[in-house]
């Protein structure tokens, strides 16, 4: 197997090699077989890689404790699913993991685009093998999941206890896989930009893919949230880690190019700035996946410090250089067609828009690498933590809030005022009465401020949906639902944008809620004696022994009672997985009452059953993760196939049978 | 496309480089940020990441100033005590050894000779009473076994 795998690799390689240089030569000569040839052959790297993948899978299955990343990470008495999962619980692993993904959204993206553009295609295709190339030299000569053991061990060591979670299943290979697949919109722009075509046919495929990018990469991020809540144990779900920020960047600059890429397909501006942030977006996704392999910052995700870094590092300079040099190079065929009219334009508005998603992402960058500017300049290194984050962020995002609420009743070109009031004056007074009511309930402007704002947005969201849905009911008579329905799939680029922005909405209330009104309390308690935090009453019913197959256990039970009344019974546990008993895992005990969750984390104990306990009560976390299901639901309807292009797709004559000789 | 089509005539004699209300409106955004990001880091936000061995030299420094330091525990340092008491330990770099307090919950990868980096206010003379401890295994990922 290890053979059949690290060999596939090998052969991958070197087909990827012939194939960039059958796309660039194919192109440069006019010879159309060699850039087929190139196209085939991404398809033959992507099969073969696929290979690779399906042998190291079998290793993991079988137990072949032959190979050392196999032996490293999986143990006999694992369960079958988390056999799986160490596929990807390493460096190399990972890095072939984002390979497959690269090649197979590149393969799809080169078969479904076969009609359009062909000059684009040959450096849409080099492009590709380039970054899959660079990953394969990295997974043949410096990190290789195929390496032998000199003895093989009876059994392997296992995989790290705080991988062993359902997280494990889901946030890796999202997060990695939207990562992965910000390389297929940068290779349409940088073929853009390569061949001068600068028009708008790449931009329906550019932002098509970035939409998959960037809902993979919002999933993962949301997974990683939902792992984190429950598993490690400080009663939040987002610490402004290094690794966080880092997967959040990416996700920044594409949210940001969504909305601008609608300037450019609507008014021709922005061309510059779209392409910029693609390459940014790119750029970062490869930054966040060198970085948590580097050991530049430090953080809880403390990865195996590597030598693929400089690999990184060299390709993180080559493709920041090499975008900004052709970028300069085509600045004279990127000028706008028109200039904004007015500020009060929705152009405008998406440009705001724009302008905040940078400085989010700006600061966000800054106060991640900070520590090591500020030792490359000052020779001291300064970390910063969360309440940097929450100073600098939060205005920015409560900006972010508001312009989401008055973009949408922004029209094209220049705004009647007038008009405008009209559309928000019962939203911004639904906003101010929102606000001054928690203020006098919560006494915490901050949050009051903050949840006026969302009351606002959402308000104008659902009035775009009610005159939406009462215009198509005027006109075709149909029932309230069916006309909802028409709507997201008529026009899903706009009504399945607003689900987003829903999703975002009912995330804030959980963000701002749990940010503001957490309580923390640390008791130590014998069991049946009972403690009072918030409103609830929690008794400790006792400790209890158990046994897994992988594990022993040791839970602490929780009753939860709330005017006098129990509501819920939680346990809270320490897992002590074999080979690493040194390391008590805690999976907290999560029990929503309400709309608060009470969370709690078993500390400490003695012999005699007296145990330290961390209660938290997050108020209103549960919309976080309902949120993102309308995440989920929003990204799903903006990429079903909207009827009317689909038609229009059967309908335009076949275009590029025939290369069309560039 | 869909929506409703756009009147889009030529407007190419207003063509400017720079829009002056664009320019102005990033300005704007650039100046807030860079004053919360100023302000940020002033304001105890920003902690000196220093090793044990630099805290030593430095104490004058960084007397009363958040600090984070990183180090291996001591081995047999460790006094985890019953629970609801504070965890005491000592880190070293190797050439230096600095107390620490921690009052927190005991974190899952916590151990003799494991690298951590604990934050907190320093105060020379007395063991740093941390806040924050963060654990790292020199690589998380790998096994634990047979090192």
């Amino acid at each position: 197997m290890a053979e059949f795998g690290s060999g596939a690799l090998i052969i991958a390689f070197m087909l990827a090699l012939y194939g960039i240089a059958a796309s660039i030569l194919g192109a440069r000569r006019h010879v159309p077989e060699l850039v087929t040839s190139a196209i085939r052959a991404t398809w033959g790297v992507t099969l073969l890689v696929v290979m690779a993948v399906i042998a190291l899978a079998t290793a993991f299955l079988t137990h072949d404790f032959r190979l050392a990343y196999v032996a490293g990470r999986s143990s006999r008495d694992m369960p079958t699913h988390y056999v799986l999962a160490a596929f990807y619980g390493g460096q190399e692993g990972s890095l072939l993991y984002w390979v497959m993904i690269v090649g197979l959204l590149g393969s799809l993206a080169l078969y479904t685009q076969r009609r359009s553009d062909r000059a684009l295609i040959p450096y849409v295709t080099a492009t590709i093998l380039s970054v899959m190339a660079l990953l394969l030299v990295i997974l043949t000569f410096v990190a290789s999941p195929f390496e032998l053991l000199p003895v093989t061990p009876l059994d392997g060591a296992g995989l790290n206890p705080l991988l062993r979670d359902p997280g494990m299943m889901v946030h890796p290979p999202l997060l990695l896989a939207g990562y992965a697949s910000f390389t297929v919109p940068f290779a349409f722009g940088m073929a853009a930009l390569i061949t001068g075509r600068l028009g708008a046919d790449w931009l329906r495929a550019i932002r098509r893919w970035t939409l998959v990018a960037w809902g993979v990469l919002g999933c993962g991020l949301l997974a990683g949230a939902w792992w984190a809540y429950h598993v490690l144990g400080w009663g939040g779900y987002w610490g402004w880690d290094p690794v966080e920020n880092v997967a959040l960047l990416p996700w920044l600059t594409s949210t940001a190019f969504l909305h601008s890429v609608i300037v450019q397909e609507r008014r021709g501006m922005l061309k510059v700035w779209n392409l910029a942030l693609l390459l940014a977006s790119f750029i970062l996704a490869v930054f966040g996946t060198f970085v948590v392999r580097s050991g530049l910052l430090s953080s809880v995700h403390a990865f195996a410090v590597s030598e693929v870094g400089p690999w990184f590092l060299f390709y993180l300079a080559a493709v920041t250089i090499v975008g900004i040099g052709l970028l300069l190079y085509r600045l004279p065929a990127l000028q706008s067609d028109r200039v904004i009219e007015s500020v009060s334009s929705r152009e405008s508005g998406f440009l705001l828009n724009n302008l905040i998603f940078a400085a989010l992402t700006f600061a966000t960058f800054w106060g991640t690498v900070f520590p090591l500017f500020s030792e490359l300049f000052w020779s001291t290194k300064l970390t910063v933590g969360p309440p940097f984050y929450n100073q600098v962020n939060g205005p920015l995002l409560l900006g972010l809030l508001l312009l989401m609420g008055i973009g949408p009743v922004l029209a094209w070109r220049r705004t009647d005022l007038r008009l405008l009031l009209r559309n928000v004056r019962w939203p911004l007074l639904a906003g101010l009465v929102t606000g001054c009511g928690l203020l006098f309930w919560l006494r915490e402007p901050l949050a009051a401020v903050a949840f006026a704002a969302v009351a606002f947005t959402t308000l104008v969201t659902l009035l775009e949906y009610l005159r939406a849905t009462r215009a198509r009911r005027r006109s075709s008579g149909e029932s309230y639902l069916n006309a909802v329905i028409q709507l997201l799939r008529r026009n899903n680029r706009r009504y399945g944008g607003y689900l987003v922005h829903f999703a975002v909405l009912i995330i804030a209330v959980g963000v701002i809620a749990s940010n503001f009104f957490q309580v923390e309390r640390q008791f130590l308690l014998k069991p049946g004696e009972s403690a009072a935090i918030g409103p609830y009453t929690i008794t400790y019913e006792g400790l209890e022994d158990r046994r897994t197959a992988d594990a022993e256990v040791v839970a602490a039970r929780v009753a939860i009672y709330r005017a006098g009344k129990l509501r819920e019974t939680v346990e809270s546990y320490r897992f002590f997985y074999r080979n690493y008993e040194d390391q008590p895992t805690a999976r907290m005990g999560i029990a929503t009452v309400g709309l608060d969750d009470v969370y709690v984390v078993l500390d400490r104990w003695e012999d005699d059953g007296t145990a330290s306990l961390r209660v938290y009560i997050n108020p209103l976390v549960i919309w976080i993760w309902v949120g993102a299901a309308v995440y989920i639901l929003g990204t799903l309807t903006l990429f079903w196939p909207q009827p009317a292009l689909a038609r229009q797709h059967v309908d335009r004559p076949v275009r590029g049978v025939i290369p069309s000789e560039a | 496309m869909s929506g409703t089509a756009v009147a889009q005539p030529m407007e190419r004699s207003r063509r400017r480089w720079f829009d002056l209300r664009l320019l102005a409106a990033a300005l704007a955004i650039a100046s807030a940020v860079g004053y919360l990001m100023y302000t940020g880091l002033q304001s105890g936000a920003a902690s000196y990441f220093v090793t044990v061995s630099e805290l030593e030299q430095r104490a004058g420094a960084v007397e009363g100033k958040r600090i984070r330091v990183g180090g291996d525990v001591v081995a047999g340092s460790i006094e985890v005590g019953g629970p609801g008491e504070p965890i005491r330990f000592e880190i070293t770099d190797g050439a230096s050894r600095l107390g620490v307090v921690y009052e927190g919950v005991l974190p899952d990868i916590f151990a003799e000779g494991r690298h951590v980096i604990v934050e907190g206010t320093y105060r020379a003379g007395q063991p740093l009473t941390a806040d924050t401890l963060l654990t790292q295994c020199p690589s998380r990922f790998e096994s634990a076994s047979g090192r």
